[in-house]
């Protein structure tokens, strides 16, 4: 049994074949952690300076060299990668007092913050297969984002106190801005709530909960809440369509969650993608209080100190990639500067980040060639299985650059 | 796209001759439909060239039947993201293996009707699901819970 570091899910059940060396078959993963594993071989970084190949330990030491030169340094990307080597990249840029960041400053780093920080409760998977009946998805496509969420943490397996299976002893409530796959889902039992406006919806469980009819779904609204205290333990799952939907305000989320919990139990699980967004997130939390956009050097975080914020701004002069590929997934405008500065990315993989990186260092896919930990998005620590062992790792390479400063 | 008695029916000669041994033709569609009769069972179709047109048309309707399974049951590969809602609410497996697919993990019993392989769902023993044999029952749990409609029965 494997570990798949596909996703948050982090699904422990995977079975997998190997013949000459490589992956030939995989058994219980979704497809996208399917081909993480088939696809061990292809599209491999190559240590690479300015472009062209070069000997792994010429790569590491102008890697070393642009560590070691830079005055304002920023360390990004770190949700692929395992938490010792993420907690590595914390200890380099504490040592460079340089910035750190990851992708949960546009993804659900907000959500991890509050749960951190006991704003609002929240449980693990394990306690929602076994006790949970009402299930919200609010914003976010599961049956896309994280495949195997409903069929096996959530919604269809039987567990506990729920051995009747999702007909009976579960409520399915989806809510988002369109009919999506997993609102399909959503046929007996279950509602699918078309919204408009989060904050609107929001204020329709205050308002029903404080006695008043609520301005919209008025027949939905009330229906949910009296499922919510029959199930008596509930939970709301939300993506990255909440996060946007409120606009940075999560007042009115904190207001209704504790408005719910006067009833029932109701606990917030953030779905995010990121095998470990929520590794870094609590990493960084235990030593600055933090969770992400931190720079050592000002000893806060700040908007300013985002990702695409320092390059925009044009304050760092080099910049760190640790399993990441912020010129595929960040807005070119941004993305294009780091060809201007001095880029170092190490990626298992060949990147587009890469391509216009200064140096290129190879590492292992974590969960198939490197052990470690990592943390899913309900906070449970898994420690991987991997199928290969490989010498170079994101641990071995940040090793290395830690070496000289 | 699920195949009907009705479409059946239609190209059939409509005589209801009885050389197939069944009452009606409509009767013979059904049984085609089920695999329990050969569509070369109605021999005038295939010697009377009147019907040399309806027999093209009926070939090709009943072409999905080759690729189905006993039960009727086709898996779209193309369709499916291996989310394995079929394989957890599966009746069968709930009962035969309620530590393993019922609970949500992948299947721990010998052989199970359904089993991601590849990341894609693969149909491994059709004999165990309810729809196989002569008391079957028309379940169709895994199909009512795949949101792309990678699968689908034959019957409709």
């Amino acid at each position: 049994m494997h570990v798949c570091a596909g996703c948050s899910c982090l699904c422990d059940d995977i079975e997998v074949e190997i013949r000459d060396g490589s992956v030939s078959k995989v058994y219980n993963a979704c497809r996208r952690g399917a081909g993480i594993f088939l696809n061990t071989g292809s599209s491999r970084a190559e240590p690479k300076i300015d472009g062209d190949n070069a000997d792994f330990e010429k790569a590491v030491k102008g890697a070393q060299e642009i560590i070691q030169s830079s005055d304002s340094l920023v360390i990004y990307g770190l949700d692929t990668v395992t938490l010792e080597a993420q907690e590595l990249a914390i200890k380099l840029a504490e040592k460079k007092e340089a910035y750190i960041d990851d992708n949960s400053t546009f993804c659900l780093g907000d959500f991890v913050e509050m749960i951190l920080r006991k704003d609002i409760p929240s449980t693990t998977l394990e306690e929602v297969k076994n006790n949970a009946y009402v299930i919200f998805y609010w914003g976010t496509d599961p049956y896309h984002s994280l495949s195997r969420h409903l069929s096996r943490y959530t919604y269809y397996p039987r567990g506990g106190k729920r051995q009747r299976g999702y007909e009976e002893d579960r409520f399915l409530v989806v809510l988002d801005v369109r009919k999506t796959h997993t609102a399909k889902l959503a046929k007996k039992n279950a509602r699918f709530l078309k919204v408009d406006s989060d904050e609107e919806v929001m204020r329709g469980f205050i308002d029903a909960l404080e006695g008043r009819s609520p301005k919209v779904f008025q027949k939905d609204i009330p229906r949910i809440l009296k499922e919510m205290e029959k199930g008596g333990f509930n939970v709301i799952f939300g993506g990255l369509g909440l996060k946007y939907g409120l606009k940075g305000d999560y007042s009115i989320l904190k207001e209704m969650i504790r408005k719910m919990n006067e009833r029932s139990e109701v606990y917030f699980i953030p779905a995010g993608c990121h095998p470990n967004m929520r590794g870094f997130n609590e990493l960084l939390f235990e030593k600055t209080g933090y969770v992400n956009k931190y720079s050592f050097k000002d000893q806060t975080s700040s908007d300013e100190f985002a990702f695409h914020r320092l390059l925009e701004d044009g304050k760092v002069d080099a910049a760190l990639i640790i399993g990441s590929d912020p010129l595929n997934s960040l807005p070119l405008q941004y993305a294009r500067k780091l060809a201007d500065i001095n880029t170092v990315v190490v990626d298992p993989r060949e990147t587009f980040t890469g391509k216009i990186a200064k140096v290129v260092l190879p590492s292992s896919i974590a969960g198939i060639e490197g052990g470690g930990t990592m943390i899913g998005a309900d906070g449970t620590r898994i420690r991987l299985k991997p199928v290969f062992e490989r010498e170079i790792n994101d641990e071995y390479v940040l090793k290395r650059l830690l070496e000289v400063i | 796209m699920p195949i009907t008695p009705m479409e059946v029916y239609k190209l059939l000669p409509k005589t209801n001759c009885k050389k197939c041994g069944e009452q009606t033709c409509m009767a013979f569609a059904f049984k085609v439909i089920n695999r329990e009769k050969q569509i070369e069972e109605c021999t005038p179709l295939f010697q009377e060239e009147k019907y040399t047109r309806q027999k093209e048309k009926l070939l090709e309707l009943l072409e999905p039947l080759k690729e189905a399974t006993e039960t009727g049951l086709i898996v779209d590969e193309e369709k499916c993201t291996g989310c394995a809602n079929c394989i957890v609410v599966c009746p069968v497996h709930a009962s035969e293996d309620p530590y393993g697919s019922g609970s949500g993990f992948g299947p721990k019993m010998e052989d199970p009707i359904y089993r991601l392989e590849d990341g894609v769902l693969r149909i491994i023993n059709v004999k165990k699901c309810r729809r196989y044999g002569k008391n079957r029952i028309l379940c169709v749990a895994c199909r009512e819970n795949c949101p792309s409609d990678a699968i689908s029965f034959l019957e409709g």
